[in-house]
C-alpha cells in the first residue's frame, strides 16, 4: 500500500502524466497521473465528482487536456477526437452502453463497421465471427440471433464490452459495468474482465464497488477532488485503506 | 515443453483410448457444459455456443436422449419450430459453494450428482462473510430459478471455506487466516438465509473427498490431497473419508514450518511453508513486474517458458516437497494428490516435490507415496461440497429413491 506510484519494470502502454482540465471555474482534473500495462486491470476509483469520467473522457477524445502529456507504447500522442482514441486502440464502454435495443447481437457488434464486398454485407462473416469472439470471452449469450431487448442487463453489458473488442484495442475502459446488475450478471461481467486481461489487454475499470474492483483490480488508482489520492496494489490492501483514501481520511495527494 | 508436459499427464490418465472415441466425449462434455451453462437452449443455439456443425450436434443430442441424460421438447424460435434441450435431472436438489481464497464457484446438483446449474465469480483478497454469503444467496436463488424452481426446492447445501473449521461450533479453528470470516458460526449463518441445513469443511478436506470418491485418490486406503493456491493445505483421507483431527485443524501442511528465521506468518508463526510456497509469496517475487498479477499468470509464464517464473514453481514445489515427506512419514498414505491453481503447472510443480519427497524419506525408502495431479481440476472441491450435501442428506433420509447409477458422461467422477 505504497502511497508513491510503483515502478514497472516494462513500459507503460498507456501513461498520462500531469493532466489538468478546467471547465470554466471548475478545475475538474490537477496534474492527474495514469499508468496502464498490458495485462493489467486498473481501477479508478473516487467519489462523485472525483474526475473518473473526466479524465476517461480525455483518454476517449472527448475532452482535450488544458496542460499535461498522454504516451501511447512510448510515443507521445494527442487524442483529439474520439474517433483517433479508437484508432490508438483505445476503446471505451460507457454506461448507457449505447446498444441499439431492436437490433440483434451481430448487427450490434458491427454497427457502424459492417464487413462487406463488393458493396455486399459479409452477413455468414460477421455471425461466426461474432460466436467466435463471444465463445472466446466464454460468455454466457444463447444465441447472436437474438435482438438485444430481450437479453438481461449482464448480457447486454457483455455484448457492450464485446462491441468494444471488435477494432482490436489494446486498451478497453469500462464505465461502472456492474452498475444496476444482479449478482449473477455482475458475476459474468467480473469473469469478462478476467478474460481481457487474460488477452493482454490493459483494461482501466470504473466502479464504486469496492469489492468488486477488489475482486479484479491488479492496481487501485483514487482520485480525490480532482487529484491522484494514493495507488494500491489490490493484493495487499484493505477496503478500509482504500475508502479512506476516497474520503480524504488519508491524504496521499502530492500539492 | 510444459503444456505439452501437462498435456501427455492429463492424457495419460485419460482412460478413453481411440482419438475419435475421446473426440465424441469431448464434445458431448462440450454440450453437457454448455447446458449447465445456459439452462436450456435449442439444437442451432447449441450448435452455435458449442462451435459443433449442426448435424453433430443432432446426433450427440440423439444420443443423450437415449441414455436420458437430457430432454428435448419442441418449441418455437422467431417463428420457426426448434428443439429445445434440457438437463434431465433426479427429483431432490442440492447446492455447493466454494469459498477460496481469490474465487467463489457454486453448483446445483441433483442427488444423482448430476450438476444441473453453474457459476463462479472472482472475489477479493480479504473477503468478508456476510457480503460474500448474501452474495451467494442472491446468485443461488437466480440460478435456482434459471432451473424453474426456488431455494425451497434444494435439500442441503455442502460449503467449502479456505480455512479450518471446527465441525463442533462452525468457526473458523485457526483465527488470522480469513479474517472476514473469524468467529463466526459460517454453517448458521448460511442456512439461516438459505433456510436449509448447511455444512461446511475446509477446502482441502472436501477437494481430498471428491478426488477419493470421483478422482486420483479412488479406492486409495490413505491418501493426502495438498490444496496449492493462494493458501496452502492439506486433507487427510482415510479410507476415503476426510480425518479433521479433535478441531477440525488437521493437514494444516501450509503452516508447517520450513524456516525458523524466516519471514512472519500471518498465522503468526515464522517461516511457514506459506511464506516461502504461499500465493502471495510467490507472486512478491515479482513485484516489479506487471505481468505477474495472478497465480495463473506464473503458471501461464513459465508453460510459455519464462526462466524466472519456471524456478519460482520448482522452489516452491521443492519447499512443499519437504513438508510433504513429513506428512508422509508420519501418515505413511498411499497417494499424494496435488490441486489447487498452482497444480495446474503440472509436473513444473510435481517433479520438484517428487524430488524433495524423495530425498526427505528414510533410507530404503521402498514405499513413498504415489504424487499426482489432480483429476477434477479447479472443480474438485466444488464436487467435494456437492457430495458433502448429498451424503448429509442421505444420512437424514431424505434422499428420493430414484437415485439409480447409471454410465453418465455429466459425472465428472
Amino acid at each position: 500500500m505504497s502511497p508513491e506510484p510503483m515502478t514497472a519494470v516494462r513500459q507503460a502502454l498507456l501513461s498520462v502524466r500531469g493532466v489538468s482540465k478546467s471547465f470554466g471555474a471548475v478545475r475538474a482534473l490537477t496534474g492527474v497521473d495514469l499508468d496502464v500495462h498490458s495485462g493489467e486491470v486498473v481501477a479508478l476509483v473516487g467519489d462523485n465528482g472525483a474526475g473518473k469520467s473526466t479524465l476517461i473522457k480525455i483518454l476517449a477524445g472527448v475532452h482535450r487536456p488544458d496542460t499535461g502529456s498522454i504516451a501511447f507504447d512510448g510515443r507521445p500522442v494527442t487524442i483529439n477526437t474520439t474517433t483517433e482514441a479508437r484508432d490508438l486502440g483505445i476503446a471505451t464502454v460507457y454506461q448507457d452502453l449505447a446498444l441499439c435495443d431492436n437490433l440483434d447481437v451481430v448487427a450490434n457488434l458491427w454497427l457502424g463497421r459492417e464487413l462487406h464486398e463488393n458493396g455486399v454485407l459479409q452477413k455468414i462473416a460477421m455471425e461466426q465471427r461474432s460466436w467466435q469472439l463471444l465463445r472466446e470471452l466464454n460468455a454466457r449469450i444463447p444465441s447472436v440471433r437474438a435482438t438485444v431487448s430481450t437479453l438481461s442487463g449482464g448480457q447486454r453489458q457483455t455484448v457492450a464490452i464485446a462491441r468494444s473488442l471488435i477494432g482490436e484495442p489494446s486498451v478497453v475502459m469500462l464505465d461502472e459495468p456492474t452498475a444496476a446488475l444482479s449478482v449473477a450478471q455482475s458475476a459474468e461481467v467480473l469473469n469478462l474482465i478476467e478474460r481481457l486481461r487474460e488477452r493482454g489487454l490493459g483494461v482501466v475499470l470504473i466502479s464504486h464497488n469496492i469489492a468488486d474492483v477488489q475482486a479484479v483490480a491488479d492496481r487501485i488508482v483514487v482520485l480525490r477532488l480532482g487529484r491522484n489520492n494514493g495507488e494500491f496494489r489490490a493484493g495487499d490492501t484493505t477496503n478500509e485503506a482504500i475508502i479512506a483514501a476516497i474520503t480524504g481520511a488519508t491524504d496521499y495527494s502530492r500539492r | 515443453m510444459g503444456r505439452s508436459a501437462t498435456v501427455k499427464a492429463v492424457a495419460s490418465r485419460n482412460p478413453t483410448g481411440g482419438s475419435q472415441t475421446s473426440l465424441r466425449e469431448a464434445n458431448r462434455a462440450r454440450i453437457v457444459e454448455s447446458l449447465q451453462r445456459h439452462g436450456h437452449l435449442t439444437q442451432v443455439e447449441l450448435a452455435g455456443v458449442t462451435g459443433l456443425s449442426a448435424a453433430t450436434v443432432s446426433n450427440i443430442v440423439g444420443e443423450l436422449a437415449t441414455l436420458g441424460v437430457i430432454t428435448t421438447s419442441t418449441t418455437t424460435r422467431s417463428g420457426r419450430r426448434a428443439v429445445e434441450v434440457t438437463l434431465a435431472r433426479q427429483s431432490g436438489l442440492v447446492a455447493g459453494l466454494h469459498f477460496s481464497s481469490r474465487h467463489l464457484r457454486v453448483a446445483i446438483a441433483d442427488v444423482d450428482r448430476t450438476v444441473v446449474a453453474e457459476h463462479h465469480a472472482p472475489l477479493a483478497h480479504d473477503h468478508k462473510y456476510d457480503r460474500e454469503l448474501d452474495r451467494a444467496t442472491l446468485l443461488l436463488s437466480d440460478m435456482a430459478e434459471s432451473l424453474d424452481t426456488g431455494l425451497s426446492e434444494l435439500l442441503a447445501v455442502g460449503m467449502a471455506l479456505p480455512v479450518p473449521v471446527d465441525a463442533a461450533t462452525g468457526i473458523v479453528a485457526t483465527p488470522g487466516l480469513l479474517r472476514g470470516w473469524d468467529g463466526v458460526p459460517v454453517a448458521d449463518a448460511l442456512g439461516e438465509r438459505l433456510q436449509l441445513p448447511a455444512f461446511v469443511d475446509t477446502e482441502a478436506n472436501l477437494g481430498g473427498l471428491a478426488e477419493a470418491r470421483y478422482g486420483a485418490a479412488r479406492g486409495a486406503l490413505g491418501a493426502a490431497y495438498l490444496r496449492i493456491g493462494y493458501s496452502i493445505g492439506g486433507g487427510l483421507l482415510i479410507a476415503g473419508s476426510p480425518y479433521h483431527g479433535v478441531h477440525g485443524r488437521a493437514g494444516q501442511i501450509g503452516h508447517v514450518t520450513i524456516d525458523e528465521n524466516g519471514p512472519i506468518c500471518r498465522c503468526g508463526n515464522r517461516g511457514c511453508l506459506e511464506t516461502l510456497a504461499g500465493g502471495p509469496a510467490l507472486l512478491d517475487l515479482f513485484r516489479e513486474d506487471t505481468r505477474f498479477q495472478r497465480l495463473r499468470d506464473i503458471v501461464l509464464r513459465a508453460e510459455e517458458g519464462d526462466a524466472g517464473a519456471r524456478r519460482a514453481i520448482a522452489d516452491a514445489g521443492r519447499h512443499i516437497g519437504i513438508a510433504a515427506a513429513s506428512l508422509a512419514n508420519l501418515f505413511d498414505p498411499e497417494l499424494i494428490v496435488v490441486g489447487g491453481e498452482l497444480a495446474e503447472a503440472g509436473e513444473l510443480l510435481l517433479a520438484p516435490m517428487r524430488h524433495a519427497l524423495e530425498r526427505a524419506a528414510p533410507a530404503g525408502g521402498s514405499h513413498l507415496p504415489e504424487l499426482v495431479q489432480s483429476t477434477l481440476g479447479e472443480r474438485a472441491e466444488l464436487l467435494g461440497c456437492l457430495a458433502l450435501a448429498i451424503d448429509n442428506v442421505a444420512a437424514s433420509g431424505r434422499l428420493p429413491a430414484s437415485t439409480v447409477t447409471t454410465i453418465d458422461p455429466r459425472r465428472t467422477g
